[in-house]
Parts: C-alpha cells; structure tokens; sequence
C-alpha cells in the first residue's frame, strides 16, 4: 500500500512537472519570456526597415499574453498593460453605434466564447496579430509584396501589394480584404478595405461591418518592440473614425510551427458549455 | 427591379417578364451567398422560418435583412410576391425588433400590412433566432426565424 503511495505521489509529482514545463515553453512561445536587451531596429541594406529577423537569425511577432484594441480593465480577459499603446484608446471611449456597443457587450457578458477564431476561421485585421502563436512578415521586395503569415487559425497568410495599385472595384469580401501599402518613413502604413464580417476585429468582441476601411501602422520601434497603429473607418458601426492599437514582441528562435485548426466545424455550440447543453438527438454532434 | 407579376410567356411582355423573373431568382441566390454567417450587424442576414395564427396553421417564411450603417432594409419572401419592409427598428437595449411591411394591393385585392414585433435569442450564434408576434392583415399570430 505504501509503495503504491509512493508510486502514486510519484506519478503526481512527474505529472505537475511536465506541466511546468509545458506552461513554461507556452509562455515563451506566448511572447511571455523576457526579449533581452533591445538592440536598434534593423535595416535592409537599402534603408527599409526589417520586420522580420535579420538574415541568419530566426523570430516571430508574438502578442505579450492577451492585447487589447482598446483598454478595458473590466474585460473578461485581463490584458497584459505591458502591450498596452501609451494614452491608447479605452473602450468607453470608443465610438460605437448603440447596436455595436450592446453587441460588444453581449460578446463580453458570453465570456467570447462565440469566436469564430475559436472555430478555426481566419483573422482579419487586428485580430490576426492577437493569435497567441504569433505572426511572421515576409518582405519580397523583388515581387513587390509583404505577406503577413499567421500561425494560429487557419494558418493563413495576408498579401499587401505595395507596387502602388489602387484597390480594385466591386471587391468580393474576405476575412483579409484588400490591402495595400507604402513606408512613411520608418512605419509601413496598411490600407484594407472588402473585409467580410465573418470574425471579430480583436479578441474583445469589437464588431464591424462590410464598410470597414482599416489603415494600419506598423512601427519597429527598436529590435524587440512593434508598435502596432489601427485607425477604424466603420460608418456601419462606428459614429466617429478612432484608433487603437498594441505592442508586440520580438520572439527571437521562433519560426512557425505546423498549426491543425479544423475547419468547418458545424456545431460550434457544442465546444462551449456543459455536456448537458449537447442534444444527442442531432445529425451532427461533436 | 420589381420582380413581375405572371404574364403569358408568348407575349412580349411575358417574356420580358420571364427574363425579369430569372433576374430576380439569380439576384436571390446571390443574396443568400452574401448573406450568409456575418458577425456584424445582428439582423443581417437570411432567416428562416414560419408564422400562423395556431400551431396547426403555418406558413413557410423567408426574410432578408441588410444593413447600410443607418438604416435596416429587408424584404419578406423575395421573388415575384416579394414584401417589401416600410420601416424596420432594432432596440438593443433589449435586442428586440419592430417590422412593418406592406404588400402590394393587386387588382381587387387590398394591400396587406404587416407588423411585426420579435425579440433576438441566442444572439452569438451563427443560427441566431428571431421570435414573436406577426400580424398579417387582420390575422394574428406568432413567428420563429432561424437566421441562416
């Protein structure tokens, strides 16, 4: 019997050890370790920034835990204040039409849970850089694209065209919509438009519509630091274009792993909830 | 385009009127694929269901719900009977919904109003539901819709 314990203890004990270390490279992988000394933001040899790591090294962006858009402390989920933007917006400032505050509310109210994100459906705008995985940027200036790949998800990628063309007509929605962009000096500057609304804009539950025009900055601000700058254009939702935004970290020896989010799920009711809400009398149960 | 009432298909309003009514089926069909699992505003969208006076006597029903930032627009059974909506209100302090509607009189037959009062359930849902009261004309009964 008591060697039984022991072997029982034991096994505890491994156990809550191993999950230790999980929850450690989780967190590292999370952005949580600390970055080190900042060094200055590197540069390609014909003075555009790099966003990404310098030839030879490895790295990806990586929200430091949960970033918000705007600040909320009441959130349902606390976010880090490191990533908070210095004087950001907070989300009673936020413009919201009444429908799209009581929307955001209720998202709030329902813990998030209703998420497509959770569902594997891809993130649009700032809500591809909340994936805890992290994002990388591919600058191919011979093709005059940057690529945004995001690890979370879908495991998808965005294009932003910067050989100056304008956005086209009649765009088809998507979850990326169309962007385009340019340098202002040492930002790379997003114009997006034919956005679907198929997801949420942040992981907070902020609502938009198919008149959503986002510009997006993004600003390495030193090695380790990405300033990231969303202006919201939203007549459909909003009453008053506003901006927010986050800081990412630099997640040095990361690249981008294979991430399996199964697509197509049709009953997202049933990941969420207690097995009692679950009707075995349906087609399709999880 | 107003989707036409049935003319004879030999006559040149007929056909006209068939190739009108083409339009207007393939302008429906577009429309459900546009309007399909939006996480914007609540109401857009297609929804499903059916109303009556009893739990006997039901009716099929197909809305269209859109949104352009200031108002709602809609439309109650698209295609050749289609009901346009006058006026549509969402309250979201209580997520509840007033519809009027009106269909067109033809002939000898009056307009019909339609008023309509529902409540939002299930709100985060893909298959969000839209229940209450419907009143068709001088006919009282309840609805349930099923957004698609």
């Amino acid at each position: 019997m008591t060697r039984r314990r022991a072997a029982a203890t034991l096994a505890v004990s491994l156990f809550v050890s191993a999950a230790a270390i999980s929850n450690s490279a989780s967190a590292q992988r999370r952005g949580g370790a600390p970055p080190g000394p900042a060094k200055p933001t590197p540069h390609w040899p014909d003075g555009r920034v790099n966003l990404g790591p310098p030839p030879g090294e490895t790295g990806i962006w990586t929200p430091p835990g949960i970033v918000q858009l705007s600040v909320n402390p009441k959130s349902v989920n606390r976010a880090n204040p490191a990533s908070h933007l210095p004087n950001n917006i907070t989300l009673e400032a936020v413009p919201f039409q009444p429908w799209a505050r009581a929307l955001h509310a209720a998202r709030q109210a329902n813990f998030e849970r209703d998420e497509p994100h959770t569902r594997c459906k891809a993130s649009g705008g700032p809500r591809e850089f909340i994936t805890p995985y992290g994002v990388e940027f591919v600058d191919m200036p011979e093709t005059k694209r940057i690529y945004i790949f995001d690890v979370g998800g879908p495991h998808t990628f965005r294009t932003i065209y910067m050989d100056g063309r304008p956005h086209p007509k009649d765009l088809d929605p998507s979850y990326y919509g169309h962007s385009v962009g340019h340098w202002e000096g040492e930002s790379l500057v997003v114009d997006t438009v034919g956005y679907n609304t198929k997801f949420w804009m942040d992981r907070e539950g902020t609502p938009h519509t198919e008149q959503l025009h986002l510009v997006e900055r993004f600003t390495r601000t030193d090695f380790n630091s990405l300033k990231y700058e969303a202006t919201v254009d939203d007549p459909g939702a909003y009453t008053a274009v506003w901006t927010g935004g986050f800081i990412m970290r630099w997640s040095p020896g990361t690249e981008p792993w294979e991430y399996i989010c199964q697509d197509n799920n049709r009953s997202p009711q049933g990941m969420v909830g207690t097995d009692d809400s679950v009707s075995r009398q349906r087609r399709i149960i999880p | 385009m107003t989707c036409p009432e049935r003319a004879h298909p030999s006559t040149r309003s007929g056909r006209a009127s068939r190739r009108t009514r083409w339009l207007c089926a393939v302008a429906f069909v577009v429309s459900l694929a546009a309007a399909s699992a939006q996480e914007g505003h609540p109401l857009v969208g297609t929804w499903y269901g059916d109303w009556g006076p009893t739990p006997q006597a039901r009716h099929d029903v197909t809305v269209i719900m859109t949104w352009d930032g200031k108002a709602i627009g809609g439309t109650i059974d698209p295609g050749p009977d289609a009901v346009p909506f006058k006026t549509a209100t969402l309250d979201s302090s209580t997520w509840t919904v007033h519809i009027e509607a009106e269909r067109p009189g033809k002939g000898a037959t009056a307009a019909v109003r339609y008023v309509i009062d529902g409540k939002l359930a299930n709100l985060g849902s893909y298959n969000r539901t839209l229940g209450g009261t419907w009143n068709d004309g001088a006919t009282k009964g309840d609805f349930k819709l099923t957004r698609d």
